[in-house]
């Protein structure tokens, strides 16, 4: 399908069903309204993606471009998909429009992130849901290499770098050295 | 395809191409030459002349200048008649006002000058008192519009004029161009000093346009060069295109036929607010305070760009004032002047209609807006609001 066609005949309009998780996104500049919701199965993948908005031509065939590339992935490799909205568009001056969708698709994975580290009751606290990373490991990883930042963090155990949800966690480790 | 954009140009009338053409072929002087051919030039830029004046109510042809456009127009008497008074550093002006005068403003604010912005309300209307209250004895310039482009909004032209007449020496600059050919305008009755036109918008070809100068007002030339326009606006006479308005201008004088216009606008307006629930004029609808072609919708909680597009795939154009589809991401300043909502701005539709539009064109335009407004509203995120809205009918 073409850009235009996923304008004209967007797929995926709707609100997914339970267990569903919706992430909102809107622009002051330009007025536009989003959201995007994911339906997580047993397998802890994307089950259906759908989106409701009220924008342009470019957001609305970003949506129906994205939610059909991310249902069948895990959370972790969607919201790896949403840091591209580059690949979404032909031309770089409708970024932002792209990047809005991905924003409303981030901030479902987020709820859901949010979601499983608050129902986890395995031996070790999960601090990144994306990559299931442990509090120790990551601990560890940041007293061995003496890291400072979130985005060391990352480069050194992969945790935070998927839906971003667990910045302010990793955020209070590395202060609370 | 169906035009229903005639607010932003229109086409050029078969009768206006006619009376060009032979100005394109053998009769292709400089109305400036002492030879015959030349003097043929004279003779039709002259006539044009007259008929610029007879369509406006000009008292006298020798008021009517023409330029390249409306906002050569509006540039040149907005700065001219500052010019001519440099003590007097007071403007007043609208918030609602095409771009050319607008731009100008807050340009002109920025050298220096002191703007006063006159509101309009929720239906686009100017307060006089506010007006009134405004003028003061350094008001050099009072440039209000006569129709607004966005929502047909008619402003009180001779009554302003009268009230700038008897509270300042202020000189009174209309821009009239959304106006000319769609409503009778009799200058001659109205305190109007300078009065703007423009071609392309009454069916003759773009590029050419017209100022009104009353007599007794003085304006330096803004475009200085050889004498042509009696020494006022140098640049040698586009003559094809001064015929072209000249023909425009007769054709709108005779032609009766904004009643036909504004049946059918009230047709498509009237049948779209009764079959769609998220829909809402912006501005009067009262006959005397608007244009007889212009409605501006909005459908509130989808977006106008969206819209546009999905009317133009089936092949009628509109304009939309939506942020996103504007140059500047910004939404339409008229609306947000009158306070619409941005739910409702960003859902924005002007359907302007013009000469050539048909009952047919109007009825399928009917036909298919349902479906799209229904698709969109479907999509969109505003699902309360919207369950709301189409419950309730």
């Amino acid at each position: 399908m073409s850009v235009e066609d996923h304008f004209f005949q967007p797929r995926n309009v709707g609100d997914a069903n339970e267990p569903s998780f919706f992430g909102r996104a809107a622009s002051m500049q330009c007025g536009a309204a989003v959201r995007v919701s994911i339906q997580i199965d047993e397998q802890h993948r994307i089950s259906d993606a759908k989106f409701k908005a009220a924008g342009c031509g470019v957001l609305v065939s970003s949506l129906s471009m994205l939610t059909d590339r991310v249902k069948g992935l895990s959370p972790a490799d969607a919201a790896v998909i949403a840091q591209a909205p580059l690949d979404l568009v032909e031309n770089l001056e409708n970024l932002s429009c792209a990047k809005l969708a991905c924003d409303a698709l981030v901030a479902a994975i987020q709820k859901y992130s949010d979601a499983v580290r608050h129902e986890w009751n395995g031996d070790e606290a999960l601090i990144c849901t994306c990559f299931c990373v442990s509090e120790r490991v990551i601990e560890t990883e940041i007293a061995e290499k003496k890291l400072t930042t979130v985005s060391e963090v990352i480069r050194a155990c992969n945790a935070g770098g998927g839906c971003g949800s667990c910045h302010p966690l990793i955020q209070d480790i590395i202060d609370s050295r | 395809m169906i035009y229903l954009d005639n607010n932003a140009t229109t086409r050029v009338a078969p009768e206006v191409a006619a009376a060009m053409q032979p100005y394109l072929a053998e009769l292709f002087g400089n109305p400036s030459s002492a030879h015959a051919l030349g003097r043929k030039m004279k003779e039709a830029v002259e006539k044009s002349r007259d008929q610029v004046a007879n369509l406006i109510g000009a008292a006298n042809s020798s008021e009517i200048v023409f330029t390249s456009c409306g906002s050569e127009s509006d540039n040149w008497s907005i700065r001219g008649a500052l010019a001519t008074q440099p003590d007097k550093r007071h403007i007043i002006t609208t918030q609602v006002e095409h771009e050319a005068v607008k731009n100008l403003c807050e340009l002109l604010e920025q050298e220096g000058y002191e703007v006063t912005w006159l509101g309009v309300d929720a239906h686009g209307e100017l307060d006089l008192d506010e007006l009134r209250g405004s003028l003061r004895p350094d008001t050099a310039l009072v440039t209000v519009m006569l129709a607004n482009n966005e929502t047909g909004v008619l402003f009180p032209m001779k009554e302003i004029g009268d009230i700038v007449r008897e509270r300042s020496t202020a000189l009174f600059h209309v821009d009239g161009v959304q106006a000319v050919g769609k409503i009778p305008i009799n200058l001659r009755e109205t305190n109007v000093d300078l009065f703007a036109l423009s071609g392309h918008k009454l069916h003759a070809p773009q590029g050419i346009g017209a100022l009104y100068v009353r007599t007794g007002v003085t304006l330096p030339p803004f475009i200085v060069g050889g004498a042509q326009e009696h020494g006022r606006r140098a640049g040698t006479s586009p003559v094809p295109n001064i015929v072209g308005l000249g023909a425009a201008c007769e054709l709108a004088r005779q032609s009766d036929n904004h009643d036909e216009i504004r049946f059918l606008r009230d047709r498509l307006e009237s049948q779209i607010l009764s079959t769609i629930p998220n829909a809402g004029v912006n501005g009067m609808r009262e006959g005397t305070k608007r244009l007889p072609n212009t409605s501006n919708i909005s459908f509130e909680y989808v977006d106008g760009q969206n819209i546009l597009a999905h009317l133009d795939k089936v092949g009628i154009c509109v304009s939309t004032g939506s942020a996103c589809h504007s140059s500047t991401k910004q939404s339409s300043p008229t609306l947000r002047a009158m306070n619409v909502p941005y739910t409702a701005a960003q859902g924005s539709i002007r359907f302007s209609l013009g000469r050539y539009n048909t009952l047919e064109e109007i009825d399928y335009t009917l036909g298919v807006l349902p479906g799209i407004i229904a698709d969109l509203a479907a999509m969109s995120p505003y699902d309360k609001e919207l369950q709301a809205l189409f419950a309730s009918r």
